[in-house]
């Protein structure tokens, strides 16, 4: 177990905030646009230099900044990407955001990659595993870093926790925050029948720092229901209900909007976060 | 009832088949809850295979618009197969693409496919590269006078010859004019670089590409002289080499006795 040391390079501001994608970077630097954080994947900037570095050196000195990594593979069982890892560090360092994120999952073996996030199974043996290694991310970083729940599409036989103990504990033994995927906890719930309501109870509340929000597509023609996480159109109406759910039950946490493919214009990721920013506010108004 | 295998054994047997059709997967260790194993092992393959063919589209978009959807992606599943990623960082798949795409039997009617596909990957390069201060123009101007130096060039210049006119075609795939194409019957020797943000590139002369390909793979300036002039007697290295440093691509200067590997052309 790790005990980090300070958290990023400012509070995250509690409001909702949108990725920034390579189609609205110019409109970004051009526009200012009123939104109140962005986040980028880790990877963007792992290139040694170039045009993606210097936009986001200037988005930086405007914008509260996360970055979330797609590729590090926290989960693999035969160990971490000792290069990855470094760049990853290096550019937490140059940039210095104010939250840095990795996936609860799992994406390499054997030095094939499989550049998505693919599910764990939910033994003492991969808990022990994960644990382990968010605690040498942190030690890497000199700074705690977030996990986030992922979107599954299918479940091993056996295991000693159900997924939501999994997450809970893996939190709670390896010190790091939580990134509480919404989304995922409802897509997960149709894929896996079980009642999200007590997936968010399960949450560690003082973990959560961030909530991410995105939209879904059904894949029709199969036996059973079955979303995929395509981050692709707006939330759903029952994600955002389960959003609010999960503010009453939190308090507000700074969230985030993710749009991966078929993105839109900007006014529409500006929309769902003011949308989003509306739950807040509906709860900030609340008495603690 | 069988022993449920390791995570390392279930992770290796679970990527095997998120490349190959035929590697079942772990199967008796997925609960099926409704549907076949093996299927909800195919919703991840596909995901992966939609993820790097996605990647593949965004680096080379103009052997996409040459082939059409349809056969890129049949050309994306083949590479995929043949060479798996090895990053967590999809920016950095698919840099053999052109080399796929020279085995490729359909792809043999269009025999400049594997040139226009590296200078795409040439351009991925370029953009990414690190970023550098050029070289002052005193310092160029005393390693030019001395000659027994190697130059180093701006780490976004690549270099690519080609027996096709691999640059206007490149051009005309991304832009293509009403007109249709004249295609020049002799190849091109194309330059690239990163300028305000964006890739350049330019369709040079054999003794000027000569020149800057030797240099760039760490020839001192002797020597990339004679390259070029056993090519074109007439060349003019300050000539070629001042355009060079007017545009900040030259960014530093080492004496011959300290010479160092510097490779960064083809």
């Amino acid at each position: 177990m790790t005990n980090p040391v300070a958290t990023g390079a400012g509070p995250m501001p509690v409001a909702a905030g949108i990725g920034l994608r390579a189609p609205h970077i110019m409109r970004v630097l051009a526009e200012h646009p009123s939104v109140a954080w962005l986040e980028t994947h880790s990877e963007n900037v792992f290139a040694a230099g170039g045009p993606f570095h210097d936009a986001l050196g200037l988005i930086r000195r405007d914008y509260p900044l996360s970055l979330h990594g797609v590729g590090l593979s926290l989960g693999s069982a035969d160990g971490l990407d000792a290069a990855h890892l470094n760049r990853l560090r290096e550019v937490v360092h140059r940039y210095q955001p104010d939250l840095v994120s990795e996936h609860l999952c799992w994406g390499a073996v054997g030095g094939w990659h499989s550049n998505d996030l693919l599910p764990l199974p939910f033994t003492e043996e991969a808990l022990r595993l994960v644990v382990a290694r968010i605690g040498r991310v942190q030690d890497a970083l000199g700074r705690q870093i977030l996990v986030e729940n992922v979107s599954t599409y299918l479940r091993f036989e056996g295991g000693d926790y159900t997924e939501w103990e999994f997450v809970a504990e893996a939190v709670r033994r390896s010190g790091c925050g939580l990134l509480c995927d919404v989304n995922n906890i409802y897509v997960n719930s149709v894929n896996h029948g079980f009642d999200p309501q007590v997936y968010l109870r399960a949450m560690p509340r003082s973990a959560i720092q961030e909530i991410h929000l995105a939209g879904f597509t059904r894949k029709d023609n199969l036996a059973v229901p079955l979303l995929i996480d395509s981050h692709s159109r707006r939330v759903a109406p029952d994600v955002w209900d389960l959003y609010a759910d999960a503010i009453a039950l939190f308090g507000p946490v700074p969230t985030l909007i993710e749009w991966d493919q078929d993105i839109p214009e900007l006014e529409v990721l500006l929309d769902e976060a003011a949308h989003a920013e509306g739950v807040l506010d509906a709860h900030r108004a609340l008495p603690a | 009832m069988p022993t449920a295998p390791s995570l390392l054994e279930c992770q290796r047997r679970f990527m095997a088949a998120l490349y190959s059709p035929d590697a079942c997967g772990p199967v008796e260790a997925i609960a099926g809850n409704g549907l076949e194993p093996a299927a909800r092992l195919r919703i991840y393959r596909h995901s992966c295979e939609g993820n790097q063919i996605s990647a593949l589209r965004t680096s080379y978009p103009a052997v996409l618009a040459l082939v059409g959807s349809a056969f890129f992606d049949q050309c994306a599943r083949g590479y995929r197969r043949e060479h798996a990623s090895h990053s967590g960082n999809l920016q950095v798949f698919g840099g053999r693409f052109g080399d796929y795409l020279a085995t490729v039997p359909q792809a043999r009617e269009l025999p400049y496919l594997p040139d226009v596909a590296r200078l795409e990957w040439l351009r991925q390069r370029a953009v990414l590269a690190a970023d550098a201060e050029a070289l002052p123009s005193a310092a160029f101007e005393r390693a030019l006078a001395v000659q027994d130096r190697t130059l180093t060039l701006h780490p976004s210049v690549q270099c690519l010859a080609s027996a096709y006119a691999v640059l206007t075609i490149f051009r005309y795939a991304m832009a293509p004019g009403e007109e249709g194409l004249q295609l020049p019957d002799t190849g091109e020797n194309v330059l690239l670089w990163r300028e305000d943000g964006e890739v350049a590139m330019a369709a040079l002369d054999a003794a000027s590409f000569a020149c800057i390909e030797a240099l760039a793979r760490g020839a001192t300036l002797v020597r990339s002289n004679t390259a070029a002039r056993a090519i074109d007697p007439a060349f003019d290295q300050p000539a070629c080499l001042g355009t060079l440093a007017q545009r900040g691509l030259i960014v530093g200067s080492v004496p011959n006795d300290n010479l160092r590997e510097s490779v960064s052309c083809r």
